[in-house]
């Protein structure tokens, strides 16, 4: 039996690509094993600092823990723009650079699989990809927050660390760092679609960005300044124990900026070069 | 309407023409043999239509509209160089992602579909980085036959199967071709299986279109040749030369081109002694007129 092709060509809307592309993404995401991996990794970062860090040493002596209030493995208790002590930089933020490297991993089997052709062959439009792939990353750091919470709660639990917080603080502080995962996860993406063809400089530079180096450094220099705080590390380190109801709204913009600026880079340099 | 026109694409890389000023029809429902030899930018002219490079100059125009057109490429299936699929993944999982991005509704009946195919049925749960050469290409063509395309994509099917695959291969692409009805547009070097399913061919060299002709044209321009053996060879191919323009040894046979009046060479190599013990009448196929055609632009 002949099938007749009936020649009707409907372009397909915003709402049913994105929807088909985050389809995609998510069902790969939840299909490999990867994602758990990293949830794992997630949970068992802060546990492995507070528990760790107090551990009695090969000579016997037992070093002084890091944290005597098991919350600052989600944040400090100020913004700490300017690098103190390193153990200081120990918090929720280390979920970044750990999802950098995730994003990194999900973005390059695209293009290593040649499954990137596949999907441009169809409907699939260059932002799309770049939105897609942004919101699977946000959610994916999300979800590390979430595990490195429990983490965190579980091995504050079992060391004995004080749990004295103020809980509205700690809340702002949670949510804005979940926030943030946005902005991050769409410079990642960009990253990885700059460095495509190159797998190896595209984990280095995003664990580059994700340890807020750049951000260090030009405190540094400027010293403890909010105005630090319109960039992505910034904003991070903004979302602490002191926060206050300010702290959301500046995150949310900041994060939805970037990955707006992110998104529209991405698309740019997809559009205008060839898919490998 | 035209399921693909090309005019004036160019595409470069490092200065170098892949694709020079190439012009390119296909017409709905044809079966379009694209046919260069390596490196004359076939994949790349594939590349170019599927959205996979950027175009130095030139135009694209799927269906009447924009190559870009988003409801135009919702309908273009395609395997080109490899799958595209996800090693760690089974193939249905592979089809699955597929068919979530083309928005299918019955996506497991739609996959089963295209299995059912490919011959694929027994295989759907086996891990993509499992399967044999010859299954990668079925699974990729399973994918570019998800959602109903009107226009599919094929480079090289057939290329690096053993001889059980290709049989597999021809059979499969027979099946599409003839049920499936939809316009596809095949690059293969193994010229005697593209004669068989073709409608339209393109001859590409350097980049440049050489030549676009129907399978009628190419019947049409196709060389008759009387195809013989005798006794004495080297006395045959002499005295046929004197009396025919275009002689020539082939294949331990003496070929008289343009020529099918059998009888007629017969009795004239028996008045100058020589005794014919065989002779055939034939056409030239595609693989000698594009052999032909080369050396001609060669030369």
């Amino acid at each position: 039996m002949t099938q007749t092709h009936e020649l009707k060509f409907e372009s397909p809307s915003f709402a049913k690509r994105i929807k088909g592309m985050l389809g995609v993404d998510f069902y790969r995401l939840f299909h490999t094993p990867m994602y758990y991996i990293f949830l794992a990794i997630a949970a068992i970062i802060p546990a492995m600092i507070l528990s760790m860090t107090g551990m009695p040493g090969p000579d016997g002596t037992v070093t002084q823990p890091l944290y005597t209030n098991t919350w600052n493995i989600v944040a400090a208790n100020t913004p700490l723009y300017i690098i103190g002590e390193i153990g200081e930089y120990a918090n929720m933020n280390m979920v970044f650079i750990f999802g950098g490297i995730m994003v990194s991993i999900f973005i390059g089997h695209d293009y290593h699989s040649g499954y990137v052709k596949q999907l441009f062959t169809t409907h699939a439009k260059k932002r799309d990809y770049m939105l897609s792939k942004s919101l699977t990353g946000a959610f994916s750091m999300a979800c590390m927050c979430v595990t490195y919470l429990i983490g965190g709660v579980a091995a504050g639990m079992i060391s004995g660390t004080s749990f004295e917080v103020n809980i509205g603080s700690l809340l702002i502080a949670i949510v804005s760092k979940i926030i943030m995962s946005l902005g991050w996860a769409s410079l990642y993406t960009f990253l990885n679609v700059i460095f495509r063809r190159y797998f190896g400089i595209s984990v280095a530079s995003s664990f580059f960005l994700g340890t807020g180096i750049p951000i260090i450094g030009a405190a540094a220099i400027l010293g403890n300044s909010s105005i630090l705080n319109i960039f992505l590390y910034g904003s991070s380190v903004y979302a602490c124990l002191s926060s206050n109801i300010l702290t959301l709204p500046v995150c949310a913009a900041v994060s939805v900026a970037w990955a707006v600026i992110y998104n529209l880079l991405g698309s740019l340099v997809l559009s205008r070069c060839d898919v490998y | 309407m035209n399921a693909i026109e090309i005019r004036g694409l160019s595409k470069s890389f490092r200065g170098l023409y892949a694709v020079d000023n190439l012009n390119m029809t296909v017409p709905v429902g044809a079966i379009y043999g694209f046919i260069g030899e390596n490196g004359s930018g076939k994949s790349t002219t594939e590349k170019l239509i599927c959205g996979h490079l950027v175009p130095d100059k030139g135009k694209i125009k799927l269906f009447g509209k924009s190559y870009k057109d988003a409801g135009v490429r919702a309908r273009i299936g395609a395997l080109i160089e490899n799958t595209g699929c996800f090693p760690n993944s089974s193939v249905w999982d592979n089809l699955m992602m597929q068919a979530i991005n083309l928005g299918l509704t019955d996506r497991a009946g739609e996959i089963d579909r295209v299995l059912h195919i490919v011959r694929m049925e027994d295989n759907a749960k086996l891990k993509f980085k499992k399967c044999s050469l010859g299954m990668k290409q079925r699974i990729g063509i399973a994918l570019a036959l998800l959602g109903d395309p009107a226009l599919l994509i094929l480079d090289e099917p057939i290329n690096g199967l053993d001889a059980e695959g290709m049989k597999m291969m021809r059979e499969i692409l027979v099946d599409i071709t003839r049920q499936y009805g939809c316009t596809v547009l095949i690059s293969s070097h193994i010229l005697g299986e593209l004669e068989k399913i073709a409608t339209h061919y393109g001859i590409i060299r350097q980049g440049r279109m050489i030549q676009e002709l129907s399978a009628q044209d190419l019947e049409g321009r196709a060389k008759v040749f009387t195809s013989l053996k005798t006794q004495n060879m080297t006395d045959t191919f002499e005295l046929l030369r004197q009396k025919f323009s275009d002689v020539r040894t082939e294949d331990g046979y003496i070929r008289v081109y343009d020529v099918d009046d059998t009888e007629g060479i017969v009795e004239y190599l028996l008045k100058n002694g020589l005794s014919v013990s065989e002779i055939q009448k034939n056409k030239i196929g595609l693989e000698e007129y594009y052999i032909e055609l080369m050396s001609r632009k060669e030369a």
